[in-house]
């Protein structure tokens, strides 16, 4: 290996772009140009709607929406640039990824989110799979994925675990209770995407759940923050269970107000069935607040087994809802350190460390 | 034989590994090791490790594993013996080691300390083991060059797994039972699953002569250390005359079970009526064992028949002076074992019952430890695959050569004779298999060809394992370099595929079940060395009859003559009746085969109910 080697990242969106995916290439290749052993890295998003900000280290070209656009651009980057190491970041883009990796008899790092791995992917996209040299997965359930289809050695797929931001910490809450209105209410809170060929997030569990909470007695309220076309299926399933004036769609929220909605909360609860990973528990946990999810997917790396949040089976849910809110709340700060330790940035410079190895061993 | 697991908790977010789990596994394997156990934990407690001793080497419990060194930096657990401990031992002293137990565990140790992974390269045994490095947060793995002892692991991403069972990883609780199709496809081509693949996809095996480390990046792919192929290559490149091959035969054997008698306990042997058997004990005895007890396995059928072997192997006894024990067995005995057979089968395996019910009988007799002949047959060309290999690559391997030809003509044959295509599948994919060497092993090896596969398992998940597995470039993956003559390659992949896959695994399993250490004096990759220079010029029966005259007083002339003739076993009519509820959609190429295929599906669902594993077939 080279020195210091020069990276081309093929990616969907980094810097400037929105969403967890971007937020895991900024913070992968954040960590990569602070680690200071590439010469160079060039980023080539697909799209970047808001103003991108790179570090220093670190170039991105012009956003290219379309395919063929892209493509064309990528490979016309290829002839002049050296490159001793691709980074892919999705699946999607792979194929393009490995002919670029041939060209340039470069190495190749593929990453692999989570729901684009759930199912076998084309072919093509599985063969430039199983020619990487290192494949990184954000969960220890994905890793699972990607193996039941590809033929790749074991120990070349690797788990990368999605990190939690520094500005998700515990703190003063009380403003924004006032300011939503709300007494002496326990509050549940779901932060997630609300997509009707989806579905997976699991807010119609919750729903069903308070429905039989509020039938006994319980004093809840639901927030739910994120955007989605599933939203008014939502509603009307609140209306439906007799629940609709415990159940308040916040919609898109600022970063300020996200942080202050986890402080706020007495339960995060996302029984999805199809995460990755499930950054947002690691929001809620490293703001201080419990975390509620089903042992299914990868939600049981982010809630770490149990050992941070609540990981129970979907029969199990409503019962530990009640049992959670009847508990007293951990003490954020240890809550939130635990977190850290696990997901933070330390924890998430040392797996690009590793990654780095491996990749050193393997040129 | 011992049991060995253990947990490393590599990645940053794992969780430490649970006491229970590390127990449940670690006692999964009691039968492997009922004399003692013990545990370790890292001071972080994120690598922990669990043994189950079998006691041969140093009964005392100062030799109990976990084993750690001196100044603590170093742990083992260790599954084996190593032969040439004494030699080690004299080695290391004189470079200012100091021993404190008479084990060779405690050498492994020492060599690890000095030599790093290196050691491997200085070890004569069977051997699986694992070392922690507390000072550089690291796990060192390495199985023995013929894969005699086993070794599996599990990485599920943050938590690296290993043991000397499938089964044991699995009891833990936190190995997923997902198929893999590789395992599941090996199987039935095989008869055995082939490794690295188990029938579940996060279970592999360490490849025989590999090693392994494991630290904070995780587990890195598996390194060889000990290539066959380039040693039979060697050998090929100085062969020696004909008229030494007897001595060398002699000398090299000799020096095996020299080594293999090192034992604080009673070593006896597997005797038959055959020439491999009956060689080593006539070179024990050569070598000054004094009491020896020979096991011969004789069945109720064949008393005072010409099939019985107990007769002959007497004769054996006698003539080298060892107490025969022979221990006849009954139908009843078989059906009324079978459960408990499928039970302790760490792996479906088509084979390995002869060696359960032998292992048995030494148990009975109050051995821990015995001989056997196993790998006479790879070593010195005894098979009829040393004849019918090169036989049919010559004949057909050209024609095999032109595209489509050989298909075209299965399903002409198939759709003009179908009789013909039912009772000899194999013979119609002689046109197209042996254009190459791991084509007409496969040929000759196989219990199912690829192409029947979907008779007898879903479609999908045959073509998914052929793709996974690759059988045909795996097998020929072993010619790295290529061997240099006709009858090294046969050895080759023999000894590498059918002795390692299936024999070896069968004499663990069977072995284990009955707390029996089985050695191998046959299967020892410095006599593999030593009588590289020989195999290419073997010729048929020539390396066995250099065995039976091995001894200083050679094996009686009966006992090579009827060795020639073979020994019938009626445990193949045991597993036809055994197996007789079940149809015969599938093709039945003869009596034997047709066994063969059905007790491969019995054995299989035997594996789905003990394992937990939805793989039942029809």
């Amino acid at each position: 290996m080279k020195p210091s080697p020069a990276m081309l990242a093929i990616v969907t969106d980094a810097f400037g772009g929105r969403g967890g995916i971007a937020q895991y290439n900024r913070d992968f290749l954040g960590a990569l140009a602070e680690a200071g052993i590439m010469s160079s890295i060039t980023v080539l998003p697909r799209q970047a709607p808001d103003l991108p900000e790179p570090p220093l280290m670190i170039t991105q070209m012009p956003a290219r929406l379309s395919r063929i656009a892209y493509s064309v651009t990528a490979l016309r980057t290829t002839l002049f640039r050296s490159i001793d190491i691709v980074f892919c970041g999705h699946l999607f883009m792979a194929p393009l990824a490995a002919l670029i990796t041939r060209i340039k008899g470069a190495k190749l790092i593929i990453q692999v989110h989570g729901i684009e791995a759930w199912t076998r992917p084309s072919r093509a996209q599985r063969t430039a799979l199983e020619s990487a040299d290192l494949v990184l997965c954000v969960s220890r359930y994905t890793r699972a994925a990607v193996l039941s289809w590809a033929a790749i050695t074991p120990e070349r797929v690797l788990v990368l675990a999605n990190t939690v931001g520094e500005v998700f910490t515990p703190g003063e809450n009380s403003t924004l209770r006032a300011t939503l209105g709300l007494k002496g209410e326990q509050v549940l809170l779901t932060v997630g995407r609300m997509d009707s060929r989806e579905h997976y997030k699991g807010h119609d569990r919750v729903i069903a759940a308070i429905s039989d909470l509020v039938a006994n007695g319980y004093d809840i309220c639901y927030l739910i923050v994120g955007e989605g076309d599933d939203r008014g299926r939502l509603e009307a399933l609140a209306c439906d269970a007799g629940v609709s004036e415990r159940v308040r769609f916040l919609g898109a929220v600022e970063l300020q107000s996200l942080i202050e909605l986890y402080r706020m909360a007495d339960l995060f609860v996302m029984p999805s069935t199809g995460e990755g990973f499930g950054i947002t528990f690691l929001e809620a946990m490293a703001c201080g607040t419990p975390a509620l999810g089903l042992r299914v997917a990868g939600a049981t790396d982010a809630l770490a087994d149990g050992q941070l949040g609540t990981v129970v089976s979907e029969t199990e849910f409503g019962v530990a809802i009640a049992r959670l809110l009847a508990e007293p709340k951990p003490n954020p700060r240890v809550l939130a350190a635990s977190t850290r330790d696990r997901f933070g940035r330390r924890a998430f410079a040392v797996g690009v460390d590793t990654m780095l190895k491996r990749l050193r061993e393997a040129i | 034989m011992c049991g060995i697991n253990g947990i490393f908790a590599y990645h940053p977010a794992s969780s430490a590994p649970q006491e229970t789990e590390l127990l449940r596994t670690r006692e999964a394997m009691r039968a492997r090791g009922p004399d003692g156990s013990g545990t370790w934990w890292s001071k972080d407690r994120h690598c922990a490790l669990g043994h189950r001793r079998l006691s041969i080497i140093d009964l005392s419990d100062r030799a109990s594993q976990p084993m750690a060194s001196d100044d603590g930096r170093f742990v083992v657990v260790f599954n084996g013996e190593i032969y040439n401990y004494p030699q080690l031992r004299a080695e290391l002293e004189k470079e200012g080691a100091r021993f404190r137990t008479t084990s060779d565990t405690e050498a492994l140790l020492h060599l690890y300390a000095r030599h790093g992974d290196e050691m491997v390269h200085r070890l004569r045994g069977m051997f699986a083991f694992a070392i922690w490095d507390e000072g550089q947060r690291r796990l060192f793995l390495a199985r023995d060059p013929y894969g005699i002892k086993p070794l599996y692991t599990a990485n599920d991403g943050w938590t690296f797994r290993f043991a000397s069972q499938v089964k044991a990883l699995l009891a833990g609780g936190h190995v997923s039972r997902d198929p893999e199709p590789a395992g599941l496809v090996g199987f039935h081509l095989f008869g055995s699953v082939p490794e690295p693949f188990t029938l579940y996809r996060d279970v592999r095996a360490l490849p025989a002569g590999h090693t392994q480390w494991v630290d904070a990046a995780g587990p890195r792919e598996p390194r060889l250390f000990a290539n066959f192929a380039e040693v039979l290559s060697k050998g090929a490149a100085n062969p020696f005359s004909e008229t030494e091959l007897r001595e060398r035969v002699r000398a090299g054997v000799r020096d095996s079970v020299r080594v293999h008698l090192l034992s604080d306990v009673e070593v006896g042997v597997f005797l038959s009526a055959g020439i491999d058997s009956g060689a080593l004990l006539g070179l024990m005895r050569d070598e000054g064992q004094r009491e020896i007890r020979a096991i011969t396995l004789a069945f109720e059928e064949f008393r005072g028949t010409s099939d019985d072997e107990a007769p002959l192997a007497a004769k054996v006894c006698e003539q080298y002076g060892a107490h025969h024990i022979v221990r006849r067995l009954s139908q009843q005995e078989f059906v009324d074992d079978l459960p408990l057979i499928l039970d302790a089968m760490d792996q479906p395996s088509i084979d390995g019952v002869n060696t359960w019910f032998v292992s048995k009988a030494a148990k009975e007799a109050g051995l821990k430890v015995a001989i056997s002949g196993l790998g006479g047959d790879e070593l010195l060309a005894g098979y009829p695959s040393f004849v019918d290999l090169p036989r049919w690559r010559r004949q057909f391997g050209l024609l095999a050569t032109l595209p489509g030809l050989g298909r075209l003509a299965r399903k002409f044959i198939g759709s003009v004779a179908p009789g013909f295509s039912r009772v000899r599948p194999k013979a119609l994919g002689v046109l197209e298999y042996a254009d190459t060497w791991a084509g007409a092993y496969l040929l000759r090896r196989g219990l199912f060809l690829p192409h029947e596969l979907r008779k007898i398992m879903n479609v999908e998940i045959a073509q998914e394992g052929l793709r996974r597995l690759e059988p045909l470039r795996r097998l020929a993956a072993n010619f790295r370099p290529d061997p240099g003559s006709d009858v090294a390659r046969v050895c080759l992949l023999e000894s590498a595929h059918y002795m390692r896959n299936q024999l070896l695994r069968d004499t663990d399993w069977a072995g284990m079940a009955h707390s029996l250490e089985i050695r191998v004096p046959l299967v020892d990759f410095t006599l593999l060395g030593a009588l590289a220079p020989a195999i290419p010029a073997l010729t048929q029966g020539a390396g066995k009859a250099a065995l039976a005259e091995a001894p200083t007083v050679p094996l009686p002339d009966e006992i090579v003559t009827r060795a020639k003739s073979g020994f019938g076993v009626p445990i193949g009519a045991w597993m036809r009746v055994a197996v007789s509820g079940g149809s015969d959609s599938i093709g039945v190429p003869d009596p034997k085969g047709l066994v063969s295929r059905r007790w491969s599906r019995t054995v299989l669902n035997g594996a789905s109910t003990t394992g937990q594993l939805e793989l039942r077939v029809s």
